[in-house]
């Protein structure tokens, strides 16, 4: 019985690879050059499939993995609020910053936040009792949130950034111009650094941050980069601000507590009435 | 029954060319590849491949080269040799299951043939035999150098293969 070309083609390849792979091996077993060849290629072909293999095995299971990691974030953030509600008096006790830094930093949830009218405002849930002083800044690792206006005894009143009555000493750059820092009124990002000098060089990019002459805040908190400036009437320059702090999507921040606020301002009463 | 003698034959004149004859590091003279090509067409590609592999194998073991490194040279010659020759004399010598002849074929065609299978015999050769430690340029030169002197002899060696007096 004749063997139909498809069974005979498959035969012919079956046996020229059994055949080509017997030679092969025979030329690894005869030669010690070759052998080591051989095993090299090899080694390189597993790994690269292998890789192939774990590629495509990691992609189909990458729903698998977004839920796992989704479930992990959530155990973790119920662990955090666990532990902030085990330790509250450890939570209120004021941090002590760097050596020689004169300011004291106090962990806060935020109770509430307005975004929508032109004077917003934030309310903590630290008050005098956790160590929250009237004109304390509001920080978060994205720049400044507000300034502390009113406290009572388990909670405070601020007024964010986001505020047309807020203004906040900022530097351009490292040791650059000092200037005042307001919010713009439109967005959520946006703000407008004003009174810079004229002659004063602001490029699209430049960083801002906190300038550390204020007692509100410690310097060198990066707040935005200059998006674009402007000259007012011929004698001062505007920059536009995009920060840092997405007002969006706060949930904790940093109250920043200057402990010798009191007698910075008993010397600056001094000095007034003389 | 005259074929096979002459198969012999070449066998063992391929053992002595390779034993006794080493022109050059260059030059590698094989006509391995023109006597599978000329195998009777109506051989099946399993039977060429295993012929090849015999008489391959034998020659190695016969030479002082390498075990298997003839072989595994000459296996895609006998696996691509139908193929070789439906593509270069037509589909109809296949199935007429008719030898190869220089009378009826023509010199250019047998020529292409032949240099076609020693390309492949010595693109397998030389790359398994250089065992990636020799360069791209050497290995250049010696498959240039091997192609023209490999496929003179082989064509010699075509024409005494396919000489229909031989395959009766």
């Amino acid at each position: 019985m004749a063997k139909s070309p498809g069974i005979s083609g498959v035969l012919s390849v079956a046996i020229f690879v059994l055949l080509e792979f017997a030679a092969v091996e025979l030329i690894s077993r005869t030669s010690s050059l070759q052998n080591i060849w051989i095993n090299r290629a090899s080694h390189r072909v597993m790994a690269y499939t292998g890789g192939i293999g774990e590629t495509v095995r990691n992609y189909f299971m990458l729903a698998e993995q977004n839920e796992e990691l989704a479930r992990e974030n959530f155990e973790l953030s119920r662990q955090l609020e666990h532990y902030r509600n085990l330790f509250p008096e450890e939570d209120a006790k004021a941090v002590k910053g760097k050596a020689g830094e004169m300011f004291s930093y106090i962990p806060a949830k935020i109770i509430k936040i307005s975004r929508n009218s032109q004077h917003n405002y934030i309310i903590l849930n630290k008050g005098f009792e956790d160590g929250v002083e009237p004109n304390s800044g509001i920080v978060t690792s994205n720049g400044v949130v507000g300034i502390v206006d009113a406290v009572d005894r388990h909670y405070s009143y601020g007024l964010t950034l986001m505020n047309t009555k807020v203004s906040v000493s900022a530097r351009l750059g490292r040791d650059g111009v000092v200037a005042p820092l307001v919010w713009d009124g439109v967005g959520m990002d946006g703000a407008l650094f004003r009174n810079v000098p004229v002659q004063t060089e602001v490029n699209p990019g430049d960083t801002i941050s906190t300038s550390g002459i204020s007692d509100i805040f410690p310097g060198d908190i990066p707040l935005g980069v200059v998006v674009g400036s402007r000259t007012i009437d011929g004698v001062a320059k505007e920059a536009e601000i995009k920060l840092f702090q997405d007002f969006s999507a706060i949930r904790y921040v940093t109250v920043v507590c200057n402990p010798e606020r009191k007698e910075i301002e008993n010397l600056e009463k001094e000095e007034e009435d003389l | 029954m005259k074929h096979g003698l002459t198969m012999i034959v070449l066998l063992i004149a391929q053992v002595i060319v390779w034993s006794y004859f080493n022109l050059s590091q260059y030059v590698l003279l094989t006509f391995l590849p023109a006597m599978v090509l000329c195998l009777p067409v109506r051989m099946g590609t399993v039977k060429t491949l295993i012929i090849a592999a015999a008489v391959s194998l034998a020659i190695d073991f016969l030479t002082h080269g390498i075990l298997g490194l003839t072989c595994a040279a000459v296996l895609p010659v006998a696996f691509c040799r139908r193929f070789v020759i439906s593509l270069v004399f037509g589909e109809e010598l296949i199935e007429r299951e008719e030898d190869l002849s220089f009378r009826r074929q023509g010199f250019f065609k047998m020529n292409l043939a032949v240099i076609i299978c020693t390309a492949l015999f010595l693109l397998v050769y030389i790359w398994l035999d250089g065992a990636g430690m020799r360069s791209l340029t050497f290995n250049g030169i010696r498959f240039a150098c091997s192609l023209v002197a490999s496929s003179l002899v082989s064509l010699f060696i075509a024409t005494m293969l396919t000489d229909e007096e031989n395959h009766k």
